[in-house]
């Protein structure tokens, strides 16, 4: 009985130590969550009470064709800045792996662009695609090329030069490949190389398997951020020329604080938590074919 | 007998213990202090503005007016807080109950706060202090109104005149005459405004554009009310429905889209991608590029500021109609002092707007803020010292029948979304205006009429 006691006083104490995160996480997250549930099937302004009306955001979610467009167009970018990001960071983070002079320098300039805030690399690229002005252009006509992109003026080319762009913020993505690189054992190429494996044989059957791990972390962790998108794009091209960079989460903000429209922005994000966990589950299921954790 | 971990451990508890009281008391004494002194015995009013910069320091100059006189008489000292979007801010803040008690926002937040009842109604409070219609230009009366209420009085006001540059007037002068335009003055219709832009274009031999005359989406910001120059409108009061496809906005858009097709949509983009924003001297008028804009009254602020030497080298006018007969048309638009919902001292907080609505200190604060009064009786001080030298021509555009206010409609986001969005695929000749104005049309009424639906239906249930 005392030793019960004893037990659950130590259980208050550890929540009693717990309770600022406890609190905080129950007031700002989960009650949060939860209402957004509630307020998906509701007309709710913030200014005037919910009132219950089903599934009619949902329904007219469905029939919303600038809904459809914000959806295609955050699933056409990240159809292109996952994969692309990813072999890029990779590639980046195997070329810094190399023991070379000045490695220290290379990883430093590799990072320093994710430490830059959003809307500050906003602005540089928004000058830096500028299409009369920006060193992009000016640098394409100097070797011949008449007529550039028009960049963020271009639907065509608005989407891509986004893209282009979110290999700015690589850093943390290279970070973590570097780490697993590392932390592959060195007598494995060893073995590979006396059996005669080429260079790109042993990055297929060695690098690729035992970092699969921490391919397996930064897909996940990029399939969240990029459907996710904002700031960026809200800040250069406002989801312009013709909603050809309108993203989901901008249509979300736009319904919640300009429209008022908190219900069906709710039902939005409730769509999108949906999709993300989708696409989760799919990578977490395809993973047991392809990740290789060392243990097993 | 504890072991040294042990005793370490409980020695640096006390450290930290003796830090964080020590840091905790030096916070008290020595920290952050509220930035003014309430005197005492006084009801403290919360006033949100949106201004930063100079204009903020120009309100702030109107607060301390008030509560030096009225304030201290009638022991109400208002707090001024400048913060930026602003209508968010007061919309969470009456949200959880706490709004300032008065908010400085936008016209067109009006119709969106007001049909959702989140503003006290001003009107009887208004008689009492004896501020009423014929004391203002009707068009800005009218932008404080909703569905009947008065939910906002002015504090600054603007309309919209055709800026044009004189020295590209003189430079193209023989052309201009050879086409049989004066330049010595600006265009008197919509069709001579394209025959001098025609004419004071620079295109070089590549198709890109040097020098524009005039290009409609420059700086953009009016171009959704382009229609009330072309005798149009879009949107039907007495039936509350949207009029897009009314002639006069097909003419209108017609007309935008004539430059984008004469001109060429990618050099169009291109020359835009150039210009600057307005406050900074890349401005496409101050560089200049463009010859003539379509601009409000601060506009000559912002060129004395940025570009002294261009002091007399431009002039205002009225932006021309597409019908000779329709005359001194232009759009107003002004920001607004609300008392949100909730507010905790309404009578003071009106005892603050209605000291800003008294003209000498509405004549204060426009002058400051280089935009025009919208009361009816101006005073000759006013318009003989105004930082814009053609503060007349925007005084008389204000008064005239042909002003033309925000329209009332409690959608105004999503209708300004759903308009840029058609003007830009217009540029980018990815539709028609016909088939854009109908696509619009529809989507808007749609919304509209969902809106109001989910309104009366929250009111039968309060009923």
């Amino acid at each position: 009985m005392a030793r019960l006691h004893s037990e659950t006083r130590a259980v208050l104490r550890g929540l009693a130590f717990l309770s600022p995160w406890l609190v905080g996480f129950i007031a700002f997250t989960l009650v949060p969550i939860a209402l957004s549930l509630y307020y998906s099937f509701c007309d709710y302004s913030l200014l005037q009470p919910p009132l219950y009306k089903g599934l009619t955001n949902y329904h007219l979610l469905v029939h919303d064709a600038v809904f459809w467009k914000a959806l295609g167009n955050t699933a056409i970018y990240a159809l292109m800045a996952l994969p692309l990001g990813m072999l890029v960071a990779l590639g980046v983070a195997m070329l810094l792996n190399v023991k070379i002079r000045g490695l220290t320098i290379y990883r430093t300039v590799i990072f320093l662009p994710s430490l830059v805030p959003t809307a500050a690399s906003a602005m540089l690229w928004l000058w830096l695609f500028n299409a009369k002005l920006g060193l992009i252009n000016v640098g394409l006509r100097a070797i011949g090329v008449a007529n550039p992109p028009g960049w963020l003026t271009d639907v065509r080319w608005s989407m891509p030069a986004l893209v282009l762009m979110s290999f700015w913020g690589i850093g943390n993505t290279v970070i973590i490949y570097l780490a697993g690189l590392q932390d592959v054992p060195r007598e494995l190429y060893e073995a590979a190389s006396i059996d005669g494996a080429s260079t790109l044989r042993q990055i297929w059957h060695v690098t690729l398997p035992s970092i699969s791990p921490v391919i397996f972390f930064n897909l996940i962790m990029g399939i969240i951020g990029t459907l996710q998108v904002f700031a960026t794009p809200y800040i250069m091209t406002g989801g312009g020329p013709a909603r050809s960079t309108y993203f989901y989460t901008m249509y979300l903000y736009d319904n919640a604080f300009s429209y008022l429209k908190m219900g069906y922005a709710s039902a939005m994000a409730w769509i999108q938590l949906l999709i993300v966990l989708a696409l989760t589950a799919l990578a977490a299921w395809s993973s047991k074919k392809w990740v290789h954790y060392s243990g097993n | 007998m504890a072991s040294f971990s042990t005793r370490v451990f409980s020695g640096l508890k006390y450290v930290v213990s003796a830090a964080l009281i020590f840091s905790a008391a030096a916070l008290l004494a020595f920290g952050p202090r509220a930035g003014e002194e309430v005197p005492k015995n006084c009801v403290v009013v919360d006033y949100w503005e949106k201004w930063t910069g100079e204009e903020e320091a120009a309100m702030r100059q109107i607060v301390d007016d008030f509560n030096s006189t009225v304030g201290r008489d009638k022991h109400i000292f208002v707090r001024y807080l400048s913060t930026s979007n602003i209508e968010q801010k007061t919309l969470v803040a009456a949200a959880a109950g706490v709004p300032p008690d008065v908010a400085g926002l936008y016209n067109q937040d009006i119709p969106q706060f007001g049909a959702m009842n989140s503003l006290e109604p001003l009107e009887d409070m208004a008689v009492e202090r004896g501020i009423t219609a014929d004391k203002y230009k009707k068009v800005f009366w009218d932008e404080g109104h909703y569905d009947g209420h008065l939910y906002g009085l002015v504090s600054t006001a603007y309309d919209i005149a055709l800026y044009y540059n004189k020295s590209i007037y003189s430079e193209g002068a023989s052309a201009l005459r050879a086409r049989g335009l004066d330049p010595e003055r600006a265009p008197g219709t919509i069709a001579e405004l394209d025959e001098y832009a025609h004419t004071l274009d620079r295109i070089d031999p590549s198709g890109r554009i040097i020098l524009a005359g005039y290009i409609p989406a420059e700086p953009g910001w009016y171009i959704n009310y382009t229609c009330i120059w072309f005798g149009g409108s879009w949107w039907n009061d007495g039936e509350h429905k949207f009029t897009f496809t009314d002639p006069g906005v097909l003419r209108a858009y017609n007309w935008i889209n004539s430059y984008s097709k004469r001109l060429g949509p990618k050099a169009v983009a291109e020359f835009q991608s150039g210009f600057g924003a307005i406050d900074t001297p890349t401005n496409p008028f101050l560089a200049p590029t463009v010859a003539m804009v379509q601009h409000g009254t601060f506009f000559a602020r912002f060129i004395h500021h940025l570009k002294p030497s261009m002091d007399g080298q431009w002039a205002a006018a009225p932006f021309p109609s597409y019908d000779p007969k329709l005359r001194d048309v232009t759009y107003c638009n002004c920001d607004v002092l609300v008392i949100p919902r909730g507010s905790k001292h309404k009578h003071e907080a009106f005892e603050f707007i209605a000291f800003v609505n008294r003209q000498d200190e509405m004549e204060k604060l426009a002058n400051l803020h280089c935009k025009i009064s919208p009361l009816a009786k101006v005073s000759e001080g006013f318009l003989d010292h105004h930082n814009n030298p053609y503060i007349r021509v925007f005084d008389a555009l204000a008064a005239s029948p042909n002003a033309h206010p925000t329209e009332p409609v409690p959608i105004l986001p999503e209708v300004n979304d759903e308009l840029n969005d058609f003007t830009q695929r217009l540029a980018l000749q990815q539709v028609t205006p016909e088939e854009g104005l109908r696509q619009v049309q529809e989507r808007l009424q749609q919304k509209y009429d969902d809106f109001i639906a989910d309104q009366l239906r929250r009111k039968a249930m309060e009923h």
